[in-house]
């Protein structure tokens, strides 16, 4: 175990992974050992157990692989609602779930996507977490 | 080792009730004791699955629940995972009898879901999934089980029509069943012009909100002998936890769900086609088909057909019945109660107090209860009245 210096400038604690995501940057873990890719980053890889996780900048694109249309949301995303939210299997590897840009009916398995982010709207700030308010919010947008 | 049973069980009205948490539990214990001595002289320690302190604003579940069974200056306390808080409560129980700390322990389970309506529930269901990345992106429990339906129906030969028939299933089932909170039968069309929640799920697709207590005294068989009692031996328990989000797992294959059932069934010296019944966690109708053939009963890829007869299954199905008491489905899913409900069906079924849904012959069941997303935890328990081998 070498983490004790962890702090929030890290990438593998989440104030350092967003810090990068607010640049436009997207960092994953990826294994020294198994090669697993972990998005978030984080200390140890689920895959072995292993905590030599380098942090890299990852490719945006990917595809979707599976989506779905959220038409009962949680109370602060209700002025949202019906929204598009899908699993997206990234170019070099890993897979993140996120919102996308298009009405369920003009997306389908396999559409290509480009990870972008924004800065949280007010009523994003609004239902955010003290040390989460300034974390910039990701978005798929059809390719 | 002492041999861990379940030696009573009780449950309350499942579904909308106006009875807060702690009283709804008091009626489940009242049932599980109508024929034992009082709880104080015989419970050593108490284990409580509760989801979420947001429905009534009240942690602390194992203190509050002890001392309204009249039990003071026990071990007590409140066991989270959200679904599958229900069966980690049971498992901690068969723990405790299992290694000899204690020769009588109480599981129970509660959750007070309609105090908080409709949009409150969806809120506090939330919670279970990743903060940073999931909930930040508006995530739904129906929403998370429709991306594992989404795929589920692109990998295999299953359709929309093959889910609805599963909670047709379901609720025929729960029409035999006098404690379902949907004690009716339905029919496809029901479900396939329901209104969507998230597609490919639409409402009759869902489990639905609810109160429900449900409470199971684990003893000794030494014990439960003492007290003559029916019992039903708990053969084998098994835990997994997956990661928290569905999107870094294989979403068709639950792995989780498949290592706590194969470790259930070798604590228990069986395998899957010794298990003449399953209640497995459909909180979706896809959760059953998934569970299907992560249980070991179905192929990969033919989980769907769990709303067929056996005969009519794919080759290499067992004939396992899915959830006779209706499943969460149509049963009934009162979070943190729910992995006791299926142990509650199972000793009925197990000892001939199933009434007119019975499973006939039935001797050994597994249970399947998860929580967070498919298999973010899973709790598989063998219960068996089969002579131990
Ligand atoms: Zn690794």
């Amino acid at each position: 175990m070498t983490d004790g210096d962890l702090d929030a400038a890290d990438p593998r604690t989440l104030p350092g992974f967003f810090d990068a995501l607010a640049d436009g940057e997207l960092l994953g873990g990826v294994c020294a050992d198994c090669g697993q890719v972990l998005l978030p980053p984080r200390p140890a890889c689920y895959g072995c157990g292993s905590r030599a996780v380098d942090v890299e900048p990852r490719s945006r694109e990917g595809q979707v692989f599976s989506y779905t249309e959220v038409h009962t949301p949680p109370p602060a995303f209700e002025a949202d609602a019906p929204y598009t939210v899908a699993v997206v299997e990234l170019a070099d590897g890993g897979r993140l779930l996120g919102r996308v840009a298009a009405d369920y009916a003009d997306v389908a398995i396999g559409a290509s996507v480009e990870l972008t982010v924004h800065e949280p709207t007010a009523a994003e700030r609004e239902v955010a977490l003290d040390y989460e308010t300034d974390w910039p919010v990701h978005i798929f947008e059809p390719r | 080792m002492p041999k861990p049973v379940i030696a009573s069980v009780g449950a309350s009205a499942l579904g909308r009730t106006d009875l807060p948490g702690r009283d709804l539990f008091s009626v489940a214990l009242a049932e599980a004791f109508d024929e034992l001595p009082d709880p104080a002289d015989l419970v050593e320690a108490v284990y409580v699955g509760n989801q979420s302190e947001s429905y009534e604003h009240q942690i602390m579940y194992g203190t509050l629940l002890a001392e309204w069974a009249g039990l003071r200056h026990v071990p007590a306390e409140r066991v989270e995972g959200c679904a599958a808080a229900g069966a980690l409560a049971l498992r901690h129980a068969v723990k405790d009898v299992r290694n000899g700390e204690h020769e009588a322990v109480l599981a129970c389970g509660v959750e007070k879901m309609t105090a908080a309506g409709t949009s409150g529930a969806t809120d506090a269901l939330s919670a279970a999934f990743d903060r940073a990345i999931e909930q930040r992106s508006g995530i739904t429990a129906p929403s998370q089980y429709a991306l594992l339906a989404k795929r589920y129906l692109h990998e295999t030969n299953a359709t929309e029509h093959d889910l609805a028939e599963i909670a047709v299933k379901n609720h025929a089932n729960a029409a035999r069943n006098p404690r379902a909170q949907f004690p009716k039968e339905i029919d496809v069309a029901t479900v396939l012009e329901s209104d969507p929640i998230a597609p490919p799920l639409k409402l009759y697709d869902c489990a639905p909100v609810g109160d429900g207590a449900a409470a199971i005294l684990v003893t000794t068989a030494e014990l439960a002998d003492d007290l003559d009692r029916p019992q039903v031996r708990v053969a084998g328990s098994g835990a997994s936890a997956n990661n928290i989000a569905v999107a870094e797992r294989d979403m068709t294959d639950i792995a989780g769900a498949r290592i706590a059932a194969e470790t259930a069934y070798e604590e228990a010296g069986i395998d899957a086609t010794d298990v003449d019944f399953a209640e497995v966690h459909d909180a979706f109708t896809v959760c059953e088909a998934l569970l299907a053939e992560a249980a070991g009963f179905a192929p990969a890829g033919t989980g769907y057909q769990s709303y067929q007869s056996p005969a009519e299954r794919a080759d290499g199905w067992t004939d396992v019945q899915l959830s006779p008491s209706g499943g969460l489905k149509a049963r009934g899913h009162p979070i943190g109660a729910t992995g006791l409900l299926q142990a509650l069906e199972a000793y009925e079924q197990l000892t001939g107090a199933a009434g007119d849904r019975a499973v006939e012959g039935a001797e050994t069941a597994l249970l399947l209860n998860e929580g967070g997303v498919a298999d973010a935890v899973t709790v598989g328990h063998v219960l068996t009245t089969a002579e131990a081998p």
